[in-house]
């Protein structure tokens, strides 16, 4: 008698069906050991500029169509042909909105940069004191 | 007959992809947000794809010719929208691992029973999103082929369900990317033609709204609804058993079926109820359907652009990207590849003032952009032009159409059941159905003003649940529910009210038409002031840092 036939599976099948019709946990955990100061910082720094690219981009609108209602001159003003409100409202404001997320992102890379920057250096610092020696990795 | 076979190539193009991509589509996973394996241009260009709606191709320029500039604050909202998720959701959201609003809401307070309420929104937000969509679809078609409105209205939704249950996101995301590719080119190439071919002259007359709005040639014009007109001049019109028909100067009546043919040269009617056409209500760039236009516009405004994070197939979009970082950038694309595409709509608007300013008196703007072509070109350059434009608007729908149904899946089996794919597939068909049979008795409703509701209701629940659990390590599980609530139901309350019931007059039909300048600030209070009540978990503060670090 042939011997008894094995069913083969791969780790993540297996994984599969052990969850049954439970929801996939695909939500992080959180992970315990971060430097809440720091994260703190890096949190503090982001919410700024979340709220100065917001801030930017109200003024851009609300102030466009504020100064439509205000002044209807602008639609009288002419620029090569075409009204000069028609001109910021259908074109000229894509531009800018796209440079304003732009912004936003270089400002919030660099702070995310400066923060990684920012833990390598106390980690070496940490390293340097303890072992007496430099290392970057930890 | 060219524009059935465009259709029919961009629809069998759409299909060979979503067929292709079927071999990749496994586990849930893989069909929701395709693994996580889509590289960062084609997301950026399938988000793109996804966004343009039947709102922005036809119903913009729709909107345009009826009520004049101020529509074009609609595109501008749509893409500021984007600057916003760049700014406070793109990458926090990407790193809270969170597939959908749903999940999120279940990361940030840790209740599954909110998860249930979300759920709920979703559909709510997806239904009122996809109508329009249908019904772009069942305008355009009846309009090429001569068949039905219900019938373009059921075929739409049988290809879109087909497609999408065949091959889910992982197909989407090729199939929506090559869709914007097929928007922008076949609505940019006839704009560019028409502003070209039309000359000095006729270019003259769509920028000078003052020079008044006139029949360009003799148009038949039928009614198919009642309708009350008012003429500046006296006019004769000739009915259809030839017999001349005298139209003083003043208001004037007609009923239902009426056919008046209106000589070249006669200055268009008003229709009651709309602003003049070329008037100064019309060429002032702000909206104003009810008298109070700077409340009007900035209430939209806020409307599309806070909405935009909250529409769950936007948010469900950055999880293809393998890094917040990469998410936000992809944000920034799209920004570009929509203010790009948004150049163009416009076009169709301002000579369709000039060439079909009859569409007005037909209640049929919507249709603007494919009737356009043929009337300002004529010939076979003409029917090949609104063949182009008719592909196009197919494209947009198909794309939108599809990863809204699949949103709408995803929270129907994801978040209220808890689903493997047969029955996510199941809930593609199930929502099919029920957007079809709502979009049938909207054919005379224009696709503009469901679109910015389902965005009502999305900046009214989601933004503030984004925004606040993002950003605001305080916000608590009553709160997240109490201000859900509040703002679900003001939001669709208030729109579903004017659209549906008599509105008293003055201020009220205003705050009910355009609810979200108060609606939005309602579920925001509600939110904090419920949080402020009751206390945040120990590891709220954890899961907020955990969102924003690298």
């Amino acid at each position: 008698m042939s011997p008894r036939r094995e069913k083969l599976t791969s780790p993540q099948t297996r994984i599969a069906l052990a969850r049954g019709n439970r929801p996939a946990q695909h939500l992080l955990p959180i992970p315990e050991p971060v430097d809440t100061e720091a994260a703190r910082r890096l949190f503090h720094r982001q919410r700024r500029t979340a709220a100065r690219t917001v801030g930017l981009l109200s003024l851009l609108l609300f102030g466009m169509s504020g100064a439509f209602a205000l002044w209807p001159q602008l639609t009288q003003a002419r620029l090569a042909g075409v009204p000069l409100s028609w001109a910021l409202l259908v074109a000229a404001v894509y531009p800018l909105l796209f440079l304003l997320a732009l912004w936003h992102v270089r400002s919030a890379e660099r702070a995310e940069e400066q923060a990684a920057r920012q833990a390598a250096e106390d980690t070496t610092a940490e390293h340097t004191t303890a072992d007496g020696r430099d290392s970057a990795e930890p | 007959m060219i524009s059935v076979l465009a259709i029919g190539l961009v629809l069998a193009t759409s299909l060979v992809i979503g067929i292709y991509g079927v071999r990749a589509a496994r586990s849930t996973s893989d069909f929701l947000v395709a693994s996580r394996r889509v590289s960062p241009n084609w997301n950026a260009l399938a988000i793109a794809g996804e966004y343009l709606s039947a709102a922005s191709v036809l119903g913009l320029s729709g909107l345009l010719l009826k009520n004049g500039l101020g529509t074009m604050w609609y595109a501008v909202g749509f893409c500021a929208g984007y600057v916003a998720v760049v700014a406070l959701v793109a990458g926090p959201m990407r790193r809270s691992g969170a597939f959908t609003v749903p999940d999120f809401a279940e990361y940030r307070l840790g209740a599954p029973r909110l998860r249930k309420l979300c759920g709920c929104i979703v559909l709510v937000i997806m239904l009122l999103y996809l109508v329009p969509q249908f019904k772009g679809a069942g305008v355009v078609l009846a309009l090429v082929s001569g068949t039905p409105y219900w019938v373009g209205v059921v075929l739409a939704g049988m290809v879109v369900s087909g497609s999408i249950a065949a091959g889910g996101m992982r197909s989407a995301t090729y199939v929506q990317a090559f869709h914007y590719m097929v928007k922008l080119l076949f609505i940019a190439i006839p704009a560019v033609y028409l502003v070209a071919h039309a000359g000095a002259d006729l270019r003259a007359q769509a920028l000078h709204p003052e020079w008044g709005t006139h029949f360009a040639q003799t148009t038949p014009v039928e009614f198919t609804v009642d309708t009350t007109f008012g003429l500046d001049d006296p006019v004769t019109v000739t009915a259809p058993d030839g017999g001349r028909v005298d139209l003083a100067a003043g208001d004037h009546t007609v009923s239902e079926g009426t056919r008046y043919v209106f000589p070249a040269g006669a200055a268009v009617p008003h229709p009651e109820g709309l602003p003049d056409l070329g008037g100064e209500r019309w060429s002032t760039p702000l909206l104003n359907s009810g008298g109070y236009p700077l409340f009007e516009t900035w209430s939209t405004i806020l409307a599309i652009t806070l909405g935009c994070m909250g529409l769950p197939h936007v948010i469900m979009r950055f999880h293809t990207s393998p890094s917040a970082r990469i998410a936000r950038r992809v944000a920034v694309g799209v920004i570009a590849l929509l203010g790009l595409f948004y150049l163009f709509p416009v076009v169709y608007g301002l000579l369709g003032r000039v060439l079909t300013p009859q569409l007005v008196l037909l209640q049929g703007t919507d249709t603007v952009a494919v009737v356009l072509p043929a009337q300002a070109v004529p010939g076979a350059a003409g029917t090949i032009l609104t063949a182009l434009v008719a592909a196009g608007a197919f494209g947009a729908f198909l794309s939108t159409s599809s990863g809204l149904l699949l949103a709408l899946a995803g929270g129907l089996s994801h978040d209220l059941f808890q689903g493997s794919v047969p029955r996510l597939r199941l809930a593609v068909a199930v929502g099919a159905c029920v957007a079809v049979l709502l979009a049938l008795p909207a054919e005379k409703v224009d696709i503009n003003v469901l679109v910015v509701w389902a965005f009502t209701v999305a900046a009214s629940t989601f933004c503030p649940l984004l925004v606040l659990g993002i950003w605001w390590r305080g916000l608590t599980l009553p709160g997240a529910a109490a201000g859900l609530t509040v703002g679900a139901v003001t939001a669709t309350g208030a729109v579903g009210w004017s659209l549906l019931l008599p509105t008293p007059q003055g201020w009220t039909t205003v705050l009910l038409a355009q609810p979200a300048a108060w609606t939005i600030p309602l579920a925001f209070a509600t939110m904090a002031a419920v949080s402020w009540l009751t206390r945040p978990p120990d590891w709220a503060e954890h899961a907020v840092l955990r969102l924003h670090s690298p």
